[in-house]
């Protein structure tokens, strides 16, 4: 097993993750919230430094930036307001902007869409798939998938007659 | 399970010289012939024809130890496993460019898709006559029969391609395009499309499940979960690598007479600039080339339920001498969503259409390069976009656009940042007169080659032909690193055949290697 970083979000990165649920992901998913948020912390976890980084860093800026127009904090902000200031990022006034609002949006959509009620409302059910097609693998082809597995190991030297340790 | 199927699939009790982070308590010390850094398709294969010729060889691998049974339908959790930094990795500049590279046993071979075709001849010509590298099609020709036969390469069987692929050809064949079915490292796959996750049947049959065992069958070591940290060096000769357990302190030692760097076209030029070899062409980690591809999705009023079906049963190649080629993948609802940037009710509404869409790619030969520099002992990769390039998938954008609205498409979302859907196939062609800045773009990367190019003269090539390192003793270089130009296609099997040939060299120089 890969060692993954220990990350956990910060309580800022939280709550803010928290309140563009919401703005971002379906209606169907607003019970999901927490669970699509800690998902996105094990995508971080896996994810380049740079990455969480500077996504921390980013979505401190977005908390701290409602304040001007708004008079609180992102997190805080609910409804039409979130809506809108989202919106506002989408749009940015530079790249920066743009690029976490569109950071978080596709951070969000892949961690919305890993929770299995959400897969299973499209009908999305690889599990028994795969099962079904590798039970038929093993069954219709059987004599052919043998030859392969024993081929792998056969003798089949790439300078025949050539042992090293003797020929030295 | 019979003791047949739990061998096919490469399950069951793990080998004993596979060693993984659970296996040490302390720091190690290891004495071998040969040391293979990493165990995708360069690594495995040549640590596997060494092995059989009788070398003692020690393969370690930065990533982890899986067999099949690993491999389950969570993509979430197998892409956090197999891929290195979570398939987040990304090459600096405008558009960034997010390349995927595995990081397990068997190396990219675990995650690839599986399509297995030689090195085009014309690029082979090109390699021969401006490269300086004669001969080489001929050289190379039984290394690719060789390990055609090892990988299983052959055709798909008809019952298993799906709706999505079937649709791609459907479309090439109402506009007369050159469509082939893609000759794959497979063994009857059985169409779980679940590639890109490792194969959980069995059926593809990657690094992990044919040049590893063999491998280990013929004596050689895996030590898993150890990252290199260096080549340790006596003047320009190697002498062997130094590494860390994941997740603890213990060092590996490994002492070889032979050090072969086989860890990608991203982290081998790192491995060796923080090492202290430094190349007298000035080319370690320039050349970087990416086969910059891009996708779109279809829409269509049929079922498509793409993920029930080969993945990329057919490539069209009527473009292929523009150095353009169109494949259909499938991927999971959670990486679809991503790639839209719809939210809200609106994402909700677009999923809902999941089985009835068709993801294609653009693939492009790119004509310029970028380069990988190591900063602080780490590789970051930086590439700019050529804007020949970007005209290019802009044309492959539009032209595989027609062919999906040939094939029945209703809709189609591009993969530019804030571009309109198009309806039909005059969208597609005024697409052509369309400026898209190039931050707009979204382009991936799953091929990365040419870091340490090879070519006989050391002013102008980091390795030789057989990828010696020019300047260098003792140490060789046998992953996509060497490629001296973008292939166009897949480039697996020129890996794995390239490696192999590195291997013949290294068994005809036996005493001099073993010395």
């Amino acid at each position: 097993m890969a060692t993954a970083i220990a990350y956990r979000h910060s309580h800022t990165t939280r709550q803010v993750l928290r309140s563009l649920v919401p703005v971002i992901c379906p209606p169907e998913a607003d019970a999901l919230g927490e669970a699509i948020v800690e998902h996105m912390a094990l995508t971080l976890a896996a994810g380049p430094a740079v990455l969480r980084g500077g996504f921390a860093a980013g979505l401190v800026a977005y908390d701290l930036g409602a304040l001007a127009h708004y008079a609180r904090r992102a997190r805080a902000l609910r409804g039409e307001l979130a809506e809108r200031y989202y919106a506002s990022w989408e749009r940015g006034p530079t790249s920066m902007h743009v690029q976490l609002a569109r950071g978080i949006n596709q951070l969000m959509s892949l961690a919305c869409y890993e929770q299995p009620a959400m897969m299973e409302r499209l009908g999305y059910r690889p599990a028994p798939w795969i099962t079904e097609v590798k039970q038929r693998r093993l069954t219709v082809y059987h004599d052919d998938v043998r030859r392969q597995a024993l081929q792998i190991l056969a003798p089949d030297p790439l300078r025949p007659g050539v042992r090293v340790k003797q020929g030295v | 399970m019979t003791a047949l199927s739990a061998a096919a699939l490469h399950e069951g009790v793990p080998p004993r010289n596979v060693l993984t982070r659970r296996d040490h308590s302390g720091d190690s010390v290891i004495g071998a012939d040969v040391v293979v850094v990493g165990s995708g398709a360069g690594g495995a294969t040549l640590a596997a024809e060494l092995a059989e010729a009788g070398f003692d060889v020690v393969i370690v691998e930065d990533g982890s130890y899986y067999q099949t049974r690993d491999f389950t339908a969570d993509s979430s959790a197998m892409t956090r496993q197999l891929y290195r930094e979570g398939g987040a990795s990304m090459a600096i500049g405008c558009p960034p460019i997010f390349y995927q590279e595995g990081r397990a046993v068997g190396g990219s071979t675990v995650i690839n898709g599986g399509m297995s075709w030689r090195t085009p001849d014309e690029v082979l010509a090109r390699w021969d006559h401006a490269l300086g590298l004669s001969g080489i099609a001929r050289e190379l020709e039984p290394c690719f029969e060789r390990v055609e036969r090892r990988i299983h390469v052959a055709a798909m069987d008809a019952e298993a391609i799906g709706n999505d692929n079937l649709l791609l050809k459907r479309g090439a064949d109402a506009k007369g395009w050159k469509v082939i079915g893609n000759l794959r490292n497979q063994a009857h796959c059985v169409g779980s499309n679940r590639c890109a996750f490792g194969c959980p049947t069995g059926a593809k049959q990657s690094a992990l499940v044919t040049y590893v065992p063999r491998a280990l069958h013929y004596g050689a070591r895996v030590y898993a979960d150890v990252h290199v940290d260096r080549i340790t060096r006596d003047g320009t000769r190697a002498t062997g690598v130094i590494g860390t357990v994941a997740g603890s302190r213990h060092r590996i030692v490994v002492r070889a007479k032979l050090v072969v760097a086989a860890c990608g076209a991203i982290h081998t030029p790192a491995l060796l600039a923080r090492s202290g070899f430094r190349s007298p062409s000035g080319q370690l980690g320039r050349n970087l080339a990416l086969h910059p591809n891009v996708k779109l999705v279809a829409i269509f009023d049929e079922d498509v339920t793409g993920w029930r079906g080969v993945h990329q049963a057919f490539q069209v190649r009527e473009f292929q001498d523009q150095g353009l080629l169109f494949a259909a993948v499938n991927l999971p609802p959670s990486i679809l969503a991503m790639s839209f940037p719809h939210r809200g009710a609106a994402l909700g509404r677009l999923m809902q259409h999941y089985d009835r869409m068709v993801l294609a790619g653009v693939l492009c030969a790119d004509t310029t390069t970028g380069r990988v520099r190591t900063i602080n002992g780490r590789p970051q990769a930086f590439y700019q976009l050529a804007d020949a390039d970007a005209a290019n998938l802009q044309r492959g954008v539009s032209l595989l656009s027609e062919l999906l609205f040939a094939a029945g498409a209703r809709r189609i979302l591009l993969p530019f940042h804030g571009a309109a859907e198009l309806h039909g196939p005059d969208d597609a062609r005024r697409l052509l007169g369309l400026a898209i800045p190039a931050r707009g773009w979204e382009v991936v990367s799953v091929h990365v080659m040419g870091t340490a190019r090879m070519g006989n003269d050391a002013r102008t090539a980091v390795t030789s032909s057989v990828g010696l390192v020019h300047g260098a003793d003792r140490l060789m270089v046998a992953d996509a690193s060497v490629l001296p130009t973008p292939l166009g296609v897949n480039p697996m099997e020129t890996i794995m055949a390239l490696a192999t040939r590195s291997a013949g060299h290294v068994i005809d120089n036996a005493a001099r290697f073993l010395r």
